[in-house]
């Protein structure tokens, strides 16, 4: 899986792009896309339109990311999930977590 | 009416400028065509072939009037009229004016390249 | 530019002098001359030179200019020649003839060489305008001829992909506009594995080859995947998003998409911006239309296509209508269009069902009258039929082996030299994948297989802790652990079994996995439901909602998953 991230121009919103299966292969990078920033972004996407599929471990990585932006308070969208990532995700309830399209 | 210029001295100049060296050359064709068509013009006068006497006396007015002959182009017009209307009276005497005239022309060309 | 060119002009005079006298002038003008003294040496002198001008006196022995005129005019033909009469003939009789000889222009005498120079510069300009469009003229002629094979390639490549497949079968009667490649109007059939027919009708809007070139995409995809065994809303899927990846914004295709169901005497119906294809019932010749709820195939991106269907039941006997707006659309003389309540009033005629077809065709000919042409639509109808009543001359598929059940097993051991390299699902799920009943469900079956391995794997063989991934660290910390145990892994295995069932009506897939750790006191774990908390463990509470049965046993190293589904398209 590859890993790519962007900032918005005000630092204020990262997105991240996840490239092939979402899985614990990539999952320091995955974590280094939302850690390692100058500054702490307060909104944060998770684009998945080139994820072809989608772990149990992904859930937790998905989950530590939300710890970290805040639990509760945390604003995080997934988006441009294919049926099946979206089949995962519901099925494990995560749409009470996250806002997926 | 009538014209009573012989040669329009204008028009040899111009020829003189267009033909340069070859001026003493085209003067010379013109007296021996113009000869020929005197020629033929007699022997048609005597027939009826009213339709060829107007076509030779025609040709002859148009070279005529590029070598500026004025008097000459006046008096192939008459004949050219007088054989389109088939009027044979003095067609004779219409041509002996053009001999004439055609000899005065021809010295004042001969003159004109001297 | 090409005022100043050295033109080769012909010159004929009887006259010498004069003669004389043009040829100098127009050799001063820096053209070529070739001279003639009467009509017949200037034709010969034509024919030979080929001059691009003609000075020709009128009155010539021999061959006077007329006749002249005339001959030289034919022997140009097509290129233009322009000829000045030489004359000093001055009634309009006589000029009049000149022109009607084919003269363009006069030059009287005595002869002006400044307009003589004029003319034939006016004259030049004018040949070079009229060879050039000669030029484009032909360039012209030639694409044009060019187009018109390219179009007959591409119709005979059209008509290869666009309108092929089961159409023969002995249910199926169609109707496609002889204008189909220009008015994109595509009808594909095929029968799948377990021997429903598929049929989409599609009318691409746009007309001439770019509605042809969407149709190439749309039929290799319907017929790879109905073959295959993909399902209707799969086979709409793929077909939308290679249509709105390759299609101009703007261009898209209308469908109609029928999944018909033989034994079950059912349609499965997509509709998408066609007319409402309609249903003829048999018994009481009741109608009952088929309507669009779809946006066109090619408008929507992948994720907001729609592909959900209408299902109908119908009995055998019952005759169902798919077609383009061809029908709907056709203009009569006044400008009113067919429409659809006419359509709907060949149907309550009454006559024979077997007739229906002809006599909606015969009513839109008639309504049309004189006016366009009567052949621009384009119908299907389909026969709803018993299975075994059908024939399909040419499709791949023997009608026997639908009705008989399918079943093979098979046993794979992961060893510990591979357990680092060697990732086992992708070739599980590519074996897995060659049925075509499981084609549709390879998400979720990844999922199961992934599941059940790396808990296999990891918690049996390496016997890593899920405890350990309960803060980030230590969910970082425990995929560190997996490396480093992997690498030193000598023993241990992971025995993968896999039995595969099915029939007409559905079937299952049994996965067993087993591992060579110690297992687990599995007991403890019944009845939790899947948490949302927790960075781990709840890959177990997936694969228990996409199998229909999960359970351990052995010492809890032992796991079997049984996926099932059903055929009910």
């Amino acid at each position: 899986m590859a890993i790519s991230s962007t900032v918005s121009a005000d630092g204020a919103q990262v997105t991240i792009y996840i490239q092939g299966r979402f899985d614990f292969s990539s999952h320091q990078e995955f974590r280094n896309a939302y850690e390692k920033l100058n500054k702490t972004p307060s909104r944060f996407r998770v684009d998945l339109q080139g994820t072809s599929y989608l772990d149990s471990s992904a859930l937790g990585m998905l989950l530590l990311l939300r710890d970290h932006a805040g639990g509760e308070r945390a604003d995080i969208e997934i988006v441009n999930c294919s049926q099946d990532v979206k089949k995962i995700l519901l099925i494990s309830n995560f749409e009470q977590l996250f806002s997926i399209q | 009416m009538s014209v009573t210029q012989h040669l329009s001295y204008d028009v040899l100049n111009s020829l003189q400028e267009i033909m340069e060296d070859d001026f003493g050359f085209l003067i010379e064709t013109f007296i021996q065509d113009s000869q020929d068509r005197l020629e033929k013009l007699h022997r048609l006068i005597g027939s009826d072939d009213f339709d060829s006497v107007r076509r030779a006396a025609h040709s002859f007015k148009g070279s005529c009037s590029n070598l500026g002959a004025l008097r000459l182009v006046s008096l192939c017009a008459v004949l050219e009229r007088k054989a389109l209307v088939k009027d044979i009276a003095n067609l004779g005497i219409d041509l002996a004016e053009i001999e004439e005239e055609f000899l005065i022309v021809h010295q004042k060309m001969l003159d004109f390249i001297a | 530019m090409n005022d100043s060119r050295s033109l080769k002009i012909l010159v004929a005079d009887d006259t010498d002098a004069d003669r004389l006298i043009l040829e100098t002038i127009v050799r001063k003008e820096g053209h070529q001359v070739f001279s003639a003294k009467n009509g017949l040496e200037a034709v010969a002198i034509f024919q030979q030179e080929h001059p691009d001008i003609v000075l020709l006196d009128a009155l010539m022995p021999e061959m006077d200019g007329f006749d002249a005129a005339r001959q030289i005019k034919h022997l140009a033909g097509d290129e233009i020649v322009p000829i000045i009469f030489l004359t000093s003939l001055q009634d309009t009789e006589s000029l009049v003839r000149c022109l009607d000889a084919g003269g363009d222009d006069f030059l009287s005498k005595p002869y002006n060489r400044v307009i003589l120079k004029a003319k034939i510069k006016s004259f030049n300009r004018m040949r070079g305008l009229h060879n050039t469009m000669i030029t484009q003229r032909d360039q012209l002629a030639q694409h044009h001829q060019r187009l018109l094979q390219e179009q007959t390639v591409a119709k005979q490549v059209f008509d290869n992909v666009a309108h092929s497949g089961c159409l023969n079968a002995s249910n199926v009667r169609y109707f496609l506009s002889s204008l189909a490649v220009f008015n994109g109007d595509v009808v594909v059939a095929a029968i799948r594995p377990n021997g429903n027919m598929m049929v989409l009708l599609g009318d691409f809007t746009g007309h001439g080859l770019p509605a042809a070139i969407g149709a190439m995409p749309l039929a290799s995809t319907f017929y790879g995947m109905v073959h295959k065994g993909f399902s209707m809303s799969d086979v709409l899927r793929e077909i939308n998003k290679k249509l709105k990846a390759i299609l101009p914004i703007g261009l898209f295709c209308c469908a109609t998409m029928i999944d018909f169901n033989f034994r079950r005497k059912r349609l499965k119906v997509w509709n998408g911006g066609l007319p409402a294809g309609m249903i003829y019932r048999q018994a009481d010749g009741s109608i009952t239309p088929m309507r669009s709820t779809h946006l066109p195939l090619g408008v929507l991106p992948e994720k907001n296509f729609k592909d959900d269907a209408q299902f109908y039941d119908v009995e055998e006997g019952d005759r169902i209508f798919m077609w383009s707006d061809g029908i709907h659309e056709a203009r009569n003389l006044d400008g009113d269009m067919f429409g659809e309540e006419r359509l709907l009033e060949v149907f309550a005629k009454g006559s024979e069902p077997v007739n229906v077809f002809d006599d909606i065709l015969a009513s839109v000919k008639n309504f049309i009258g004189s006016g366009e042409q009567d052949d621009d639509l384009s119908m299907i109808e389909i026969r709803m039929d018993a299975p075994e009543n059908l024939v399909h001359p040419n499709h791949y598929f023997i009608h026997r082996q639908q009705l008989s059940p399918v079943e093979w097993e098979m046993r794979f051991e992961v060893k510990p030299t591979s357990f680092k390299s060697f990732d086992p699902l992708p070739f599980l799920l590519n074996v897995l994948t060659e049925e075509p009943d499981l084609r549709g469900f390879s998400g979720s079956l990844y999922t199961i297989l992934a599941e059940l391995y790396s808990n296999a794997l990891e918690h049996g063989v390496l016997n890593l802790s899920g405890n350990l991934k309960k803060s980030p660290e230590g969910f970082a910390e425990y995929y560190t652990q997996r490396e480093k145990l992997l690498s030193k892994i000598t023993d241990g295995f992971v025995h993968i079994y896999v039995a595969y069932s099915s029939n007409i009506e559905g079937g299952s897939l049994t996965l067993r996995v087993e591992d060579s750790g110690s297992g687990f006191d599995y007991n403890a774990r019944q009845g939790k439901i899947l948490s949302t908390t927790g960075y781990s463990g709840r890959g177990i509470g997936i694969v228990e909602k996409l199998c229909k049965t999960v359970r351990y046993y052995g010492s809890g190293n032992k796991v079997e998953a049984v996926f099932a589904w059903i055929n009910d398209d």
